[in-house]
């Protein structure tokens, strides 16, 4: 059942020290609060029910998506439409545009925030797969300053990550992929509007048809979304075809843990694992 | 730091400053209606599913049941009670009410107020971007083939007549 939302103390610093500081005296009793998509409908649902709320909409300088030095830097109030919307994502970053685009509601996108997708740490972030295999590192704030993490060792488990009281994501950096380099991005939805069952991300990077370097990401398929490295594995080095695209496919499927849940049975998701890399493969294949 | 208690803020809605005491739980949903009366804009999922209480901020659908409205003051904020102006119907509304496109009307405040922020962004719409960038409002009465061929419609006539505002 939703209800309303419950009274709260509400803060709204200017700076990132000052919400760091009131994150961490707060520590478990705070939530930190951006676009509030996720965290307001599990306030509504009582699933939480934090003491305190710490508003970052305010601090000055976090809301950017711009490419520098080889790198493209998103800070943490870009709306995910702002990164679908932007020319370098569309242009030099296309596997991370095709995840942020396979999230339909315009609603959603517009409100909420492509690093408040990440921080919520569901397995079934599309964003943060394509993000994984596009070998992603988050910057954190926090007590005792700054430091930077890669993505695919920020999460910890279902909606835990590596963040430590008083914590939070300022930014993430994504190195502009190599012009070999290829993705496809797929995932397996109910509906436009609901979270996937499967999502992959691919990334092989390709010279005269050798596969010099693979990242096969999944998620919604395990407790953390992962890197399947025995897949990698079956397409490091050597020349892309069919045989080689099975093989890594299957080994894909193997490295899942799924789970059975309203959205699926847990044998569905393990096939449905195979045959999405095998496609998302293929497709890079073709061209 | 200094916590937020009840604070007095402006909401710019439909182009009217209004001056409001909020607490900061209460969301943005819950002003317009409860507090400013304006009841066009709908609840019904309160978890970021159904898209029916879809209103623009500058120009952008979100979505209000979600949103904090201490976090929106200042900002330009667009009802469904500010889609008409004067007595002139958007032709949006016009379309939607010639092609049978508002069956019990629920979704119909948000199915509008998004169906302008696509023609705002884009002029000439394919039937598949309509569908694609309607799909975050649900219609409870599945009616849907009607409402993307009326906001395909209304694309149409504003593109040829160079208004968004219908006659009187």
């Amino acid at each position: 059942m939703v209800r309303t939302l419950e009274p709260f103390e509400y803060y709204e610093p200017t700076s990132i020290k000052e919400a760091s500081d009131l994150l961490q005296s707060f520590g478990e009793k705070a939530r930190i609060i951006a676009g509030g998509v996720d965290l307001l409908a599990r306030m509504r649902r009582r699933e939480i029910t934090p003491d305190a709320l710490v508003s970052i909409k305010f601090i000055p300088g976090l809301d950017f998506v711009e490419e520098a030095d080889g790198q493209l830097r998103i800070g943490a109030l870009a709306s995910i439409r702002s990164v679908e919307l932007s020319k370098v994502v569309q242009e030099a970053y296309p596997l991370l545009y095709e995840a942020v685009h396979s999230i339909h509601s315009i609603q959603v996108k517009n409100t909420g925030t492509l690093i408040g997708n990440l921080c919520i740490a569901t397995p079934a972030s599309d964003i943060a797969a394509a993000l994984i295999a596009l070998d992603a590192k988050v910057k954190i704030a926090g007590p005792s300053g700054e430091r930077t993490v890669p993505l695919e060792e920020f999460y910890l488990g279902v909606r835990k990550t590596v963040l430590q009281p008083g914590e939070f994501v300022t930014e993430v950096m994504v190195p502009r992929p190599s012009s070999e380099a290829k993705g496809a991005f797929l995932k397996l939805v109910r509906n436009a509007t609901d979270i996937a069952k499967v999502n992959v991300a691919v990334l092989l990077t390709v010279k005269n048809g050798v596969c010099e370097d693979a990242r096969v990401v999944l998620g919604s398929v395990a407790p953390v979304i992962f890197r399947a490295k025995k897949a990698e594995e079956a397409l490091k080095g050597k020349s892309l075809d069919e045989k080689v695209a099975v093989e890594a496919a299957a080994a894909a499927a193997e490295e899942a843990k799924p789970i059975t849940d309203i959205r699926s049975t847990a044998e569905y998701r393990r096939e449905m694992s195979r045959v999405l890399t095998l496609r998302a493969i293929r497709r890079i294949m073709e061209g | 730091m200094k916590k937020r208690e009840k604070t007095r803020i402006r909401l710019i809605v439909n182009g009217e400053p209004y001056e409001v005491e909020v607490e900061p739980h209460k969301t943005l949903l819950e002003v317009l209606r409860d507090d400013l009366n304006l009841t066009g804009t709908k609840g019904s999922c309160g978890v970021g599913e159904c898209g029916t209480c879809t209103v623009l901020v500058d120009g952008k659908p979100m979505l209000s049941c979600l949103t904090l409205a201490i976090t929106v003051r200042d900002r330009n904020i667009t009802t469904i009670e500010g889609l008409a102006k004067d007595s002139k119907l958007h032709i949006l509304q016009k379309i939607f009410l010639e092609k049978g496109a508002v069956q019990c009307g629920f979704c119909t405040p948000s199915m509008l107020l998004t169906a302008k922020a696509l023609l705002d962004e884009n002029p000439n719409p394919t039937r598949q971007e309509v569908i694609d960038y309607l799909s975050g409002v649900l219609c409870r009465c599945t009616g849907y083939v009607k409402i993307v061929d009326a906001v395909l419609a209304a694309a149409e006539e504003i593109r040829r007549r160079g208004s968004e505002y219908a006659e009187e």
